[in-house]
């Protein structure tokens, strides 16, 4: 079905939320899962692979041990791309200054990207990352896609490079609507739920505070 | 003159003073009107297709100087017992929808099983907003019983109400499938921030008084006589109501960078005419006969709340005594403006002093008109956090943002009483006890106070030179406020320098402050989160738009309204 990009947005930032990352994180996956739906791609199904995966783990065993190590890696050799991806905009000063980030043992790397789009937005100049078959580059408003299917949608990667300046070649225009397939939107609606609390009779009398009657 | 500077965000961003600002010519419906009538809009009703029960449906066209847009109107039989305001309602008199262009039979049909359902129904990319609205039922009769009696209904009962229909939501921005706000912000006539939904509620109006002339006609008809057409000067004084609970305040929250863009916008025309060396004698008589025009409005203003009749009263009072200045002191001297701003200050109410802050605004269109195109908000560029950030110089934007935080006790339960959730109920936003309900884990970023003295708490121990993207690789739980404190250091109006959650927070305040920036009048509310408002009122009906009464619409005239009593 086609939806807007402002009701994938809302359902990815509760869906996050619902499967326990913070609510700054939650904002950050949420842009993201945009961000790759408007250039067509899977967005909802791989954040909501990756919210199964990673349903309510501490955030510190697939976070970066440190950033300012020579390649970041997770304890858990399992990195989250939405932790991976915000420190690595968290970073783009440093990015820049040294070249490349690598990263090792990733999870659905195309769930970084977006956030290379804001590191390239600061920057002033475009961002690429690559992995196993795959280059991706972006100065934060086009995109340039180099590599088949099936590894841009890669479940986890070894390795994940970095880098800035990058060139862009084959310029790809974001859209302004997304198919979202059905079976993700459920899993999505799923986390969300979780972050709305159970009617009660005294929270539908109270908490909206109409009161009175509106037939007058 | 450079000593004249723009207000400090610290006195503006209170909610006792966000909560009581008035419209001004920057306000939304205003701008919207403006630009209607400069470039010639023309307006269409191009089906009327309602039974004598009042269902059906009706399409309004407007065509701009480039593009057409069409508001489709189904009209429902709705028994009483299911009229309510609230989100949770399931059904209404009226819904709508805003379609970009001219729609189909096929369009107008697919949308006759959406619309009437809202969020139970699904739109598409050429629908630009879906909303609702119910009678106000006293009123609605007695204009539908006068026409059809023969004669024009009373002016006082009209007065009493302002509006024979209330919206309980428009939706806009790609809600439930809509066009999202970027496929149309572009274009120069939506630039300005919820342009489409005044031009919904504009066209709603229209709608409205058709329906009930309509009504009116039907009702005449089957009893053997012809009914009364209502007047214009009748049909102009009533507005469209709306009925607003707590969905909007979070809105303010979640929007830091509009919400700062809105302020700015009407702070720096305030200095930019708080500045001005002398006013012309023409300027300073339009601002006499607006601040006559206003003492109607403030009048008619009606409240049965504690709060607003308290509020009311100073208004009030504040009237005389600025009739008292203007009589003494006048507005000949240097930098009158400025003089009558501070005089203001240290002697009106929080509503009088934001009277006076819009009114003044209103004879230098020229200068000021043009800030409403900063209003729109973008927040790609700053939503990104600057990682290379010092925790040193965190601290100290935490500390000159959020002093009033950093000082409060959090630990007292009167100051962290309530908490903002969402309820599975159709996702109606409410407010709740935070000691007394369930609902603390569901709890939303809605207190950025707190979470801002709880960020400089987490810091204490950190040096100064480190950067705050090694403190959030471990505390990815501050991430959200401190994205919020690196946007309202480039952004000050960005944030509510308030609790929003203590035991004695008004929501009102904050669904004033917006419904303010939107255009409304004649703020009810009707307990501290809920709140009836009147839009459009007094507006010229869109056949009879023109230059000249496209500006100062929302003041009274006071000669017609002499002339409206006889009718």
């Amino acid at each position: 079905m086609s939806h807007s990009l402002n009701e994938i947005e809302a359902m990815a930032k509760r869906a996050a939320r619902g499967a326990g990352l913070s609510w700054g994180l939650s904002e950050e996956a949420a842009k993201g899962t945009r961000w790759l739906s408007a250039f067509g791609f899977p967005g909802t199904e791989m954040l909501a692979e990756l919210l199964v995966m990673n349903d309510r783990i501490p955030p510190i065993d697939v976070s970066p041990v440190s950033l300012s190590a020579d390649v970041w890696h997770a304890p858990t050799r399992r990195m989250s791309p939405l932790i991976a991806g915000a420190s690595l905009s968290d970073c783009a000063v440093r990015l820049l200054q040294r070249g490349t980030i690598t990263m090792q043992n990733v999870s659905l790397p195309l769930l970084a990207v977006p956030f290379m789009g804001g590191a390239a937005l600061r920057l002033g100049v475009p961002v690429a990352a690559e992995w196993d078959g795959a280059r991706v580059a972006t100065d934060g408003k086009q995109l340039c896609v180099q590599g088949a299917a099936d590894a841009l949608r890669a479940k986890h990667v070894g390795q994940l490079v970095f880098s800035a300046p990058a060139e862009m070649t084959g310029k790809r225009e974001p859209l302004m609507r997304a198919d979202v397939c059905e079976t993700s939107w459920g899993q999505l609606g799923s986390f969300a739920h979780r972050t709305f609390a159970p009617a009660t009779e005294e929270s539908r009398l109270r908490g909206a505070g109409a009161g009175g009657s509106d037939n007058d | 003159m450079n000593t004249i500077t723009r207000r400090d965000p610290e006195l503006v961003m209170r909610l006792a003073r966000l909560g009581s600002i008035h419209q001004s010519r920057l306000s939304f419906m205003r701008v919207l009107l403006r630009r209607l009538a400069r470039e010639g809009w023309r307006f269409e009703n191009t089906a009327f297709n309602v039974n004598d029960a009042g269902e059906g449906h009706a399409v309004y066209t407007v065509y701009s100087p480039d593009r057409a847009y069409s508001l489709i109107a189904y009209a429902h039989d709705l028994p009483p017992e299911k009229r309510s305001d609230r989100v949770i309602a399931e059904a209404w008199d009226a819904t709508f929808t805003l379609f970009d262009g001219v729609p189909s039979a096929a369009d107008i049909e697919r949308l006759s099983h959406n619309i009437p359902v809202q969020e139970a129904g699904r739109v598409s990319g050429t629908e630009l907003s879906v909303s609702r609205a119910n009678r106000s039922v006293r009123l609605w009769e007695h204009v539908v019983s006068s026409l059809a009696a023969g004669h024009q209904p009373d002016l006082e009962q009209i007065e009493a109400v302002g509006y024979l229909m209330r919206t309980t939501a428009v939706y806009g921005s790609g809600k439930l499938g809509a066009a999202d706000r970027e496929m149309i912000a572009d274009r120069p006539e939506f630039r300005a921030p919820f342009q489409v939904e005044m031009l919904s509620v504009y066209l709603t109006r229209w709608f409205v008084l058709d329906l009930v002339q309509h009504m009116a006609d039907r009702r005449a008809a089957s009893e053997g006589r012809a009914a009364a057409q209502l007047s214009p000067e009748i049909g102009r004084v009533m507005g469209v109501g709306n009925s607003t609970g707590l969905g909007m305040a979070p809105f303010l929250l979640n929007h830091p960078v509009l919400f700062n863009n809105w302020v700015a916008a009407r702070e720096n025309a305030i200095l930019a005419v708080r500045r001005l060396a002398k006013a012309k004698s023409e300027e300073i008589a339009l601002f006499q006969s607006l601040v006559a025009r206003s003492k109607i409005t403030i009048d008619q203003w009606h409240s049965e709340h504690p709060i607003q009749i308290e509020k009311l009263k100073g208004l009030r009072a504040d009237v005389i005594k600025v009739d008292g200045y203007l009589a003494g002191v006048g507005l000949s001297a240097e930098h009158p403006w400025d003089a009558l701003y501070r005089w203001a200050e240290d002697n009106l109410s929080l509503e009088g002093q934001e009277w006076i802050a819009s009114l003044i605004l209103e004879p230098y269109g020229a200068h000021v008109d043009s800030f409403a195109e900063e209003m729109a908000g973008d927040n790609t560029a700053t939503f990104r956090i600057a990682g290379a950030m010092s925790v040193g110089d965190l601290r100290a934007l935490l500390t000159e943002i959020y002093a009033w935080a950093i000082d409060t006790d959090w630990q007292a339960p009167e100051n962290r009483a309530r908490a903002w959730y969402v309820s599975e109920e159709k996702l109606e936003p409410r407010l709740g006890e935070r000691f007394e309900e369930p609902i603390e884990e569901y709890e939303q970023p809605l207190a950025p106070g707190r979470d801002a003295a709880r960020l400089f708490h987490a810091l204490a121990h950190w040096p100064d030179e480190a950067q705050v993207a090694d403190f959030l690789l471990r505390h990815p739980e501050h991430r959200h406020v401190l994205r919020r404190a690196q946007i309202v250091g480039r952004a000050p109006y960005a944030e509510i320098r308030d609790n929003t959650i203590s035991d004695q927070v008004l929501p009102i305040d904050m669904l004033r402050c917006k419904l303010a920036f939107f255009g409304a009048t004649q703020f009810d509310p009707r307990s501290d989160r809920w709140v009836r408002i009147c839009m459009y009122g007094n507006a010229p009906l869109p056949t009879e738009l023109t230059q000249e009464n496209a500006d100062y619409w929302v003041f009274p005239a006071v000669e017609t309204e002499l002339e409206e009593g006889t009718a």
